[in-house]
């Protein structure tokens, strides 16, 4: 029996994507992140602070791996339209939903599995993590959710700008601010800076970095009962918005 | 296969890339779309195999109306397109995820896969990176890895730039093998004696217009007569010498270009004893005069001549 076809796109992506340059960027640049800021920091905190601090940094690097996962997605879709395989591929026996699709959920397994990757090096590194199943299925069910919000978003971003410079800049000030300006490596207090408080706030990857922790911990935060609710809708929204633009859209078959 | 009626697509409402296109192509045939760059053949190319929607006409590709049905078309159809289309993966490993796509099954696609690298002269080659090769094994691999999966209508949109004689006449003789056995191919190309070679019919269009279409004999036969006259002078005042030669030869037309000229006719000797007469009697001297059967590149030119004249 044929697999189904987003079936077979996914493992596409997958297999022509496997490649040091995406792995770098999906596992290395995290880690590193993982590594330096959970030693470099941690340090600063008298008295053990280094574990203290790792123990607090991986629900936030899993987290992150949200907008990893994203990237690749939208550079997915950049490097097919690049090479001619998006042209080739909607000449296929495939819909241009099929495509999107397909593109989405490689960008949500890479999420998961990179978030995975990052759990087992934190285990590696401290020792012991104390995070229950149920916890641990929770986080990863949220991670998930944040992985299509963002695979959603850079798809948009890679359906409506045109010049591939104007995209990697975008995209690299993008991952700028909502990595730092997220409760990944630090939390939400108000002695912050007004401006810097209100993209706290509305950053979807607080409400995924601040989720999969109260998972880890045991207790989901008082902010969570409002805030994944709208990542949910957020994401619905996203997705639909990125598919009909997608969908719409004349892509420029290089 | 494939029915097309007055065909139209803008791809910016307001000029059109094919401006009524009108045609019908059989199976088992071999339709050659010839034209210059920007003629409009890759937009037809697109409008057949459903990548864009037309902007108004009506198109029938397999009995199927592509608008509603694009996706059970492209299951039955194979396309080679003009521009590079790899995945970042080996020579076999583009084989092999194309085959996974087309559901070819494994052994049959390990099969095919084999054979494709061997016919194609891809075997030494098979372990490399499809990025790193030359512009012409580029070529080999695209067109022989659309041959993995089995399809009704192969659309080769100009599938032999960049390769050597020999492979090209290989790859324009596989594919008149598998015409005869029932594949019905739409070619574009700008090599006018590969479409001569191939095509049972070709279709000359230009500014999104079909200027003339059908069997490259009777193209011949219909455009500017039988033979061709070629003719250079070694000097003189050429402008006037065409001029007056176009006078003498009632009928026949003189396409001339700096010091040289070709002359359709049906007539050959006439017009060599007009020109003869003319030369004596002007005092210019000819440094080339030929005479020789019509090819297809006479039909095109003198297609598109004609259209830009009118």
């Amino acid at each position: 029996m044929a697999a189904p076809d987003i079936a077979k796109l996914i493992y596409r992506n997958v297999k022509v994507n496997i490649d040091p340059g995406t792995l770098i960027i999906l596992i290395g640049l995290p880690a590193m992140y993982l590594v330096f800021f959970g030693f470099g920091f941690g340090a600063m905190i008298p008295g053990g602070g280094a574990t203290e601090y790792l123990t607090f940094l991986t629900p936030g690097i899993m987290s992150f791996q949200c907008v990893m996962a994203g990237t690749v997605g939208g550079g997915m879709l950049w490097a097919d339209r690049r090479w001619g395989m998006l042209a080739q591929l909607l000449v296929g026996p495939f819909t241009r939903l099929q495509y999107l699709l397909g593109i989405m959920f490689t960008s949500l397994l890479f999420g998961l599995a990179g978030a995975f990757v990052m759990l087992v090096g934190a285990f590696l590194i401290i020792g012991s993590l104390q995070v229950t199943i149920w916890g641990a299925l929770g986080g990863f069910a949220v991670i998930a959710v944040g992985s299509i919000f963002f695979g959603s978003l850079m798809l948009l971003l890679s359906a409506l700008v045109k010049s591939n410079n104007a995209y990697n800049s975008i995209q690299i000030l993008l991952i700028f601010v909502v990595n730092f300006a997220s409760t990944v490596f630090y939390s939400y207090n108000s002695t912050l800076p007004l401006p810097i408080q209100a993209l706290f706030q509305v950053n979807p990857l607080t409400y995924v970095a601040n989720a999969v922790r109260g998972l880890f911990s045991g207790a989901l935060p008082a902010d969570s009962a409002w805030q994944l609710p709208l990542l949910v809708v957020e994401t619905i929204v996203l997705l639909i918005l990125a598919t009909r633009v997608y969908v719409r859209s004349d892509i420029s078959f290089v | 296969m494939i029915a097309a009626e007055n065909l139209r697509h803008s791809y910016d409402g307001k000029n059109f890339a094919i401006d009524g296109i009108t045609l019908q192509v059989s199976k088992g045939e071999i339709f050659g779309l010839l034209g210059k760059n920007g003629a409009g053949k890759t937009t037809l190319i697109k409008a057949f195999t459903t990548l864009i929607r037309p902007t108004s006409g009506s198109l029938d590709i397999l009995g199927l109306d592509p608008n509603h049905s694009g996706k059970e078309i492209r299951r039955r159809i194979g396309v080679v397109q003009q521009g590079e289309s790899f995945d970042f993966a080996t020579v076999e490993g583009n084989f092999d995820i194309y085959g996974i796509l087309w559901s070819v099954p494994k052994k049959e696609r390990q099969q095919r896969r084999d054979d494709l690298i061997k016919a194609f002269g891809l075997t030494d080659v098979r372990k490399k990176r499809a990025f790193d090769l030359s512009g012409g094994q580029k070529r080999r691999v695209q067109v022989a890895r659309e041959l993995m999966h089995d399809m009704d209508i192969l659309f080769l949109d100009e599938p032999t730039t960049g390769l050597d004689v020999i492979m090209r006449r290989e790859l324009l003789d596989s594919i008149k093998e598998r015409a005869r056995k029932g594949l019905t191919v739409v070619f574009t190309t700008h090599n006018l004696e590969e479409a001569d070679y191939l095509c049972d019919r070709v279709a000359v269009i230009d500014k999104g217009r079909i200027l003339a279409m059908d069997t490259v004999e009777n193209l011949k036969r219909l455009y500017g007569g039988k033979r061709t006259v070629e003719l250079t002078l070694a000097g003189g005042d050429s402008e006037a010498f065409f001029g007056a030669l176009e006078e003498r030869l009632d009928g026949s037309e003189v396409r001339s270009e700096g010091n040289s000229a070709i002359i359709l006719t049906e007539d050959p000797k006439e017009v060599l004893r007009r020109i003869m007469e003319l030369s004596q009697s002007s005092g210019v001297q000819m440094e080339w005069l030929n005479v020789r059967k019509n090819t297809l590149e006479d039909v095109f030119i003198g297609s598109i001549t004609k259209s830009e004249q009118d």
